[in-house]
């Protein structure tokens, strides 16, 4: 099978509030699609020649703007942005938070097929057009809305907050020091983002002291064990990445691009519940993350030793505890050592989140995914600046739609090099 | 650089509870508030939390009165002072100060308006080395500026370990500039500011402080327009910040700041702005100071068609059509908007060339002090020709000051897209 290449990307600044700007989704997409196609050196002339060849597409990745800024149809918004687009085919792809991952296997699968040599994938939301309950409640749809969201106030900070108390009743674990460790892994994202010239909460104050005094006005309780210093927040934004063929790539004599080595797609029994139901034998408590995890691995054949950084999605510090274990740096059950022995900080052994995550960089549900992959392909190829993890080879993420239902993992590294 | 202890004198103030909370969450700091009573100095201390969002770092703070400012001044390793504008004062806390400091301490005052140079008088040879001017902007938590102000005594080496702890630890964006009234980014800004309260004066017949503030609106690359930024900020601060530049400054916009006769007239009258709900605007009832009038009025939406249309682009992400709008269209306003705009970057940059290290640091001072367009910034997004024709064919600048100002070609470190608002 031939190989897809990235060749670059961009995001806007997640600080941004673009309803505080008077700006929309045109604005949005205009910056990220040109910042994108500067980034990568790719000319309006070169757009036209492969549309004219039909060697082009485009894949969006969104949740749901229909709620957020009543607008549905989003493949072809890029028409507005520029006429260059006129004739390029373009969908929107969905699948909850892990719509930007959708959209990028989308694009990787026709590339692959042959179809296109040049895939523009853009994941993006508008969510700051809303109230924070409100908001809430558009998210509420990516649970299964009718049983787990209708009428509740915040459903997802309470699904992962059964997340929490599901762990450290499975695994025996103390529930003091679980809560430490999930304090711990809030101040290292915030720690991060400060790294990080587009993160969302560069400039917040956060650490582990302030993590651990749940309960105080200023760290209100939301969802069983979690407070708010344990969720990601509402975020705009926007994130592109170019894929680009293997054809292409020696047509054009581009070198030391990165590839998509391996990916993985699982999805979970919908309702949270069933969930816990299904794994209550298995010794991980989310046996489809962990799957589509070991797919990445085993199409990328690589091992955890081989992941030199990894990108995960914190929408709550519970489910980056779980994605420890999923990606094989502890075993189930024994994810707080490598949260206290510092192995997921910056500086430590497997790296997790260099970027903040979800936590400090923010989350604008549909462009994580894409997020996440830019934030690989910055990693491999040594240009994440103040971010930059040392000799990165090959680098994984982790990307999930709802409760951890919709599971997507995709591991990016270096030509030639295992 | 260490820094464990820190003494904050005049902690009750806004500045003071906002730079308290700093050193006691970035700078995870033991911070003596400092303020005329305990119970001041309580308050303070819940604000500070507040300004923050982290109650957690109300135990790193401690309340005192002026009876113990002896203690806290001997246990620290910063001492920050930042009571009122009034040299005498300030004089007799800074001897204080230098009578009790360890001899590794630096010492510190966060004035806007007062000579580091002269204050650096209360001082002995050896703590000299250890005194300078740190200059925080309101508020603390989301204005990330920091004015470095080195006396001409002040030791090299511990300027330069007090701007990485400022930068590292506290993530400050930080200028080293000269001491001169205003430093850098309150004299670029408050010429802005000043400039257009002299422009609704000039423009009075046409509407006066809301019509010029229109017309500065937020497309023009801030959040809030010129005028109604002094009302905030408090005409009584607006007034002893511009007073000071003018008595003490000879630069060639000198006369731009002058303060206007209206505004001085309404500070007399104790209305000094938002603070008391009654300055050049009411904003609980939307009302704006008429200046021809001498009355409030409603605040009106004047109908200048070149600002819905630049709004229009800049919706949808097409700033330069936008900015063309501002450049090209033939009303009076867009001229007056584009002639300020352009005044503005010369200005910057002609300041920043004599005050500060590089001629970009007004990029910083106007981006993480104002949360305005940045001078380079705006370069970038106007074009280089478009600004030289402007200063020349309309401001009139001399062939000469224009080439100085825009001959070399310097990328701008900020983004202009954020900071142009579609909104007026």
């Amino acid at each position: 099978m031939k190989k897809v290449y990235i060749l670059g990307g961009a995001q806007t600044d997640f600080e941004r509030n673009w309803t505080k700007e008077g700006k929309g989704v045109i604005a949005l997409l205009k910056e990220v699609v040109f910042s994108a196609l500067n980034n990568t050196n790719i000319s309006l002339e070169e757009i036209k020649n492969l549309n004219k060849k039909n060697k082009i597409a485009i894949f969006i990745g969104n949740f749901c703007a229909e709620y957020y800024i009543q607008q549905g149809h989003l493949g072809p918004l890029l028409t507005e942005v520029s006429d260059v687009f006129y004739g390029i085919p373009s969908a929107r792809y969905e699948a909850a938070c892990a719509s930007g991952s959708v959209a990028i296997d989308a694009a990787m699968t026709k590339i692959k097929a042959g179809d296109y040599d040049i895939a523009l994938v853009i994941g993006w939301e508008l969510m700051k057009t809303v109230d924070s309950k409100i908001c809430g409640d558009y998210l509420g749809r990516a649970a299964f809305y009718e049983k787990e969201a209708k009428g509740i106030e915040f459903p997802f900070p309470k699904l992962f907050g059964k997340l929490a108390d599901e762990y450290v009743k499975k695994y025996k674990l103390d529930e003091n020091r679980y809560k430490r460790n999930l304090a711990k892994i809030s101040s290292i994202n915030y720690e991060n983002a400060k790294r990080n010239p587009n993160a969302q909460t560069r400039k917040w104050f956060m650490n582990e002291k302030q993590a651990n005094s749940r309960g105080e006005a200023t760290n209100e309780e939301i969802g069983n064990m979690l407070s708010i210093s344990d969720c990601s927040q509402v975020t705009d934004g926007a994130a592109a990445v170019i894929l680009a063929s293997e054809d292409y790539v020696n047509a054009n004599n581009i070198k030391d691009k990165p590839y998509i080595k391996g990916y993985g797609h699982r999805v979970a029994p919908y309702l949270f519940d069933k969930k816990i139901q299904e794994s209550k034998n298995d010794e991980y408590i989310l046996p489809w993350t962990r799957q589509a995890i070991v797919d990445a691995y085993n199409r990328a054949e690589l091992t955890v030793d081989d992941i030199d950084v990894f990108e995960t999605h914190d929408c709550f510090t519970s489910s980056e505890y779980a994605a420890i274990s999923c990606f094989g740096i502890t075993d189930p059950g024994k994810e707080y050592e490598a949260i206290e022995n510092g192995d997921i900080s910056f500086n430590g052994k497997k790296p997790i989140n260099p970027s903040g995550g979800l936590i400090g960089c923010g989350h604008p549900v549909g462009a994580s995914g894409v997020r996440m992959m830019l934030d690989l392909y910055k990693q491999v190829t040594n240009t994440a600046g103040e971010y930059q993890v040392k000799n990165v080879i090959n680098a994984m993420m982790l990307n999930i739609g709802g409760s951890a239902t919709t599971n997507y993992s995709y591991i990016v590294g270096k030509e030639s090099i295992k | 650089m260490d820094i464990k202890t820190v003494a904050v004198v005049g902690a009750n103030g806004t500045l003071g509870v906002g730079v308290s909370a700093i050193f006691a969450s970035f700078g995870d700091a033991k911070v003596y508030m400092v303020s005329r009573t305990l119970e001041k100095s309580n308050q303070a201390i819940i604000k500070a939390g507040k300004s923050v969002k982290a109650n957690s770092i109300i135990d790193n703070m401690v309340a005192k009165d002026y009876s113990e400012i002896e203690e806290c001044i001997k246990e620290s390793d910063l001492i920050i002072e930042t009571i009122a504008e009034e040299l005498n004062a300030k004089k007799q806390i800074h001897e204080t100060i230098n009578k009790y400091m360890k001899n590794t301490a630096i010492a510190s005052s966060i004035t806007s308006g007062i000579s580091i140079n002269e204050l650096s008088k209360c001082y002995n040879e050896e703590n000299k080395k250890r005194f300078m001017g740190i200059h925080f902007f309101n508020p603390p938590y989301n204005m990330l500026l920091c004015e470095l102000i080195p006396s001409k005594y002040t030791d090299k080496n511990v300027e330069n370990d007090v701007k990485e702890y400022l930068e590292k630890k506290l993530i400050r964006k930080v200028i080293k500039v000269k001491d001169g009234p205003g430093f850098l980014a309150n004299r670029i800004g408050f010429q802005f500011i000043n400039q257009a309260m002299q422009y609704a004066d000039e423009y009075k017949n046409q509407g006066g402080i809301d019509y010029i503030d229109t017309i500065l609106g937020a497309f023009t690359g801030r959040n809030m327009s010129p005028i109604a930024t002094a009302d905030f900020v408090g005409l009584d601060v607006h007034k002893a910040i511009v007073d000071n530049i003018y008595a003490n400054t000879n630069d060639y916009l000198h006369e731009s700041f002058k303060l206007p006769h209206y505004v001085n007239k309404l500070i007399e009258r104790g209305k000094i702005g938002a603070k008391v709900d009654d300055g050049l605007y009411k904003y609980s009832g939307s009302l704006v100071y008429d200046i021809k009038n001498d009355e409030y009025r409603e605040i009106r939406k004047y109908d200048i068609p070149f600002i819905d249309k630049v709004i229009e682009n800049f919706k949808v992400g097409d700033y330069k059509e936008g900015i063309n709008v501002i450049i090209k269209d033939k009303s009076s306003e867009a001229k007056i908007c584009r002639n300020l705009l352009v005044s503005y970057i010369i200005y910057s940059i002609s300041i920043s060339k004599q005050i500060a290290e590089n001629k970009t640091d007004c990029d910083i001072a106007m981006a993480e002090g104002f949360n305005w367009i940045p001078p380079y910034s705006l370069i970038e997004l106007i074009g280089k020709e478009n600004c030289k024709e402007i200063a020349l064919n309309e401001l009139k600048y001399s062939k000469s000051k224009v080439k100085e100002i825009f001959d070399e070609d310097i990328a701008a470190k900020y983004r202009y897209e954020k900071f142009m608002k579609a909104k007026r």
